[in-house]
């Protein structure tokens, strides 16, 4: 049964990489670069979800390292005139570093509090990113961010940059795919089901979540140095505390304890936002509703509950079959 | 002259007014089994969590193999040879049987989140003993072929075993034991204290606190008595069972 459910798997996965790599050559800019955001909000998401869905640990402050990530990498590129290969891993330490220095005090925090001294956290740092105008051009952003390129080879089309994302998106899977199935990711799920049982197998509890936070802060300025330098621009505005309640919303779309319904998750909200972003505020509705009923009916996320039904599909079908030819 | 494992010289918990041990001094033999018995409340959880570190003690010493742990924390406690279940059994959810056992093992392993996510021969190699050593704590309590079961899906007497193995794979030296027969039934309890036994043949010393006097009397070679936070007696289990203090707790002192 569970062998029959991993050939599944590896034939859905073998199947998605397989459209992805060959989606830009349909020719159709306009959802290339809808893909191209995908990828960038799935970086995101999947480390929001080794945070909430495996440890246990909310964070409604993530913005704020994405921001952090696209600061960095924009000020320090479009200013200073650095290398974006220099920046991007000076964002990403630096954003470790600040993750990890927050990370001390604020898991002191549980449940509630924690998502309250998260919250907190995204605010600030959303607040810095406005008011520290001198750096960061404040409301109006700082315009002017190189693009990347390798010698002579610039990411400078969608079709290009799709590949990068994509690529780096690839690789955080499998960073994450791996740390989930070792000994690290074991400690991981373990302080979800019990941080008293945790400490007994010797688990240094507080540890563990400082370092899950830190590399999913490093996944999301790596996130950022990505947007900005596809964008060739920043302000604040993509980084504010809505934007912190989306990415919860595309890990719980995705199923919190999934990270490849994360990137479901996210192409589900990029969807949304795309269709229904011409009436207004229909979209923060409809994200809301969906919360709401995925939290409801499929507590384990959009993705692995469309699975649930199907398997409650297929047994109910195999019990009618038998009670048809028991008769 | 005796081998202690365990010392507690004085040992005090107060919450507030509430003592909730009392300036306990006790010795435990290493390589024995010894049963701490006493009345609800009487503190035994208590010293339980003051001896694993997951109470600071008001004050009083604690004493692992002829080293202070006070200021030890609880995971550190672990590495240092002390290992424990609770009457709660708490099983890690959404994991297998196996799994929970193998989280058993992390105080005995090392990789962290680059050795797993760059996957090096090391990394392959820890994991396959990991496999391997959960595996024989698993068939030691009897449980080998429920490996991929989901762990919260075991019945009641079976997750309490789980979570002796699970404590076993940190390789203990001392193994606390919270109420490991409450809830089971006879058979279950007949097989709990034959796996006491092997247990103790592994070289380990286990203290348990157990409300069912057959067992202690069955399978304990010491037992300690705690009333109020207060060691009562201590002495084999046919001393206890005659001492007259222990009787007029356990009924009340009226009744003498």
């Amino acid at each position: 049964m569970a062998g029959k459910l991993f050939k599944w798997q590896y034939l859905i996965i073998a199947l998605i990489a397989a459209g992805l790599i060959l989606l830009p050559f349909s020719g159709d800019i306009y959802y290339t670069s809808i893909m191209v955001i995908i990828a960038i909000y799935s970086m995101l998401t999947i480390g929001l979800c080794l945070l909430m869905g495996y440890t246990g640990q909310i964070s409604l402050g993530h913005a704020a390292f994405y921001g952090t990530g696209a600061f960095i990498s924009a000020i320090t590129t479009a200013k200073y005139g650095w290398s974006p290969w220099l920046a991007m891993p000076v964002a990403a330490i630096s954003t470790a570093a600040i993750a990890y220095f927050i990370g001390l005090p604020i898991f002191r925090l549980r449940g509630n509090y924690l998502a309250m001294g998260t919250l907190g956290m995204g605010i600030i740092i959303w607040v810095l990113f406005n008011e520290l105008d001198q750096f960061t051009g404040g409301p109006s952003g700082l315009p002017g961010v190189p693009g990347l390129s390798i010698g002579g080879f610039a990411f400078d089309t969608d079709f290009r940059y799709y590949y990068l994302v994509w690529g780096v998106c690839a690789v955080m899977l499998i960073i994450s795919y791996n740390i989930i199935h070792s000994r690290s990711g074991r400690a991981l799920r373990a302080i979800h089901g019990s941080e008293a049982a945790s400490e007994a197998v010797g688990i240094n509890v507080s540890q563990f979540k400082i370092q899950v936070f830190v590399l999913s802060a490093v996944f999301a300025s790596i996130a950022g140095s990505l947007y900005v330098h596809y964008l060739a621009y920043v302000s604040p505005s993509p980084f504010d505390f809505m934007f912190s309640i989306k990415l919860v919303v595309m890990a719980v779309i995705g199923g919190l304890a999934n990270i490849w319904g994360a990137v479901f998750g996210a192409g589900a909200v990029v969807m949304i936002d795309q269709h229904l972003g011409t009436f207004g505020e229909l979209d923060t509705i409809l994200f809301g509703l969906i919360l709401i009923l995925v939290m409801i009916f499929m507590s384990h996320g959009l993705i692995p509950g469309i699975g649930d039904l199907y398997e409650k599909w297929r047994t109910r079908r195999a019990k009618a079959q038998d009670a048809l030819s028991s008769k | 002259m005796k081998d202690y494992i365990l010392s507690l010289r004085n040992l005090r918990k107060a919450f507030g007014g509430v003592v909730a041990v009392a300036d306990v001094s006790l010795d435990i033999e290493a390589n024995k089994i010894v049963a701490v018995i006493g009345p609800n409340g009487a503190g035994k959880t208590t010293l339980f969590n003051l001896i694993t570190g997951y109470y600071v003690p008001t004050r009083g010493e604690i004493w692992f193999q002829n080293k202070l742990i006070n200021s030890v924390s609880a995971p550190k406690r672990v590495e240092m040879g002390i290992a424990r279940t609770f009457q709660h059994i708490l099983l890690f959810s959404h994991m297998t049987v196996l799994e929970n056992v193998m989280t058993g093992r992390h105080s005995r392993s090392h990789a962290g989140f680059i050795e797993a996510a760059l996957r090096l021969p090391r990394f392959h190699r820890e994991e396959e003993s990991i496999t391997l050593e959960a595996t024989r704590y698993l068939n030691l309590v009897g449980l080998g072929q429920y490996a991929r079961q989901e762990a919260l899906s075991m019945p009641y007497g079976q997750q309490k075993l789980i979570a002796i193995a699970r404590a076993l794979a940190s390789e203990p030296k001392l193994l606390l034991l919270d109420e490991p027969g409450a809830g089971l039934n006879t058979m279950e309890k007949k097989d709990l204290s034959d796996l006491l036994h092997r247990i103790k043949e592994l070289g380990i010393t286990v203290v348990l606190v157990e409300h069912d006097m057959d067992m202690v009397m069955k399978v304990a070679e010491w037992v300690i008595v705690l009333d109020v936070g207060r060691k009562l007696a201590e002495g084999t289990a046919a001393q206890i069972q005659r001492d007259e203090k222990v009787i007029a707790a356990y009924l009340g002192e009226d009744d003498l």
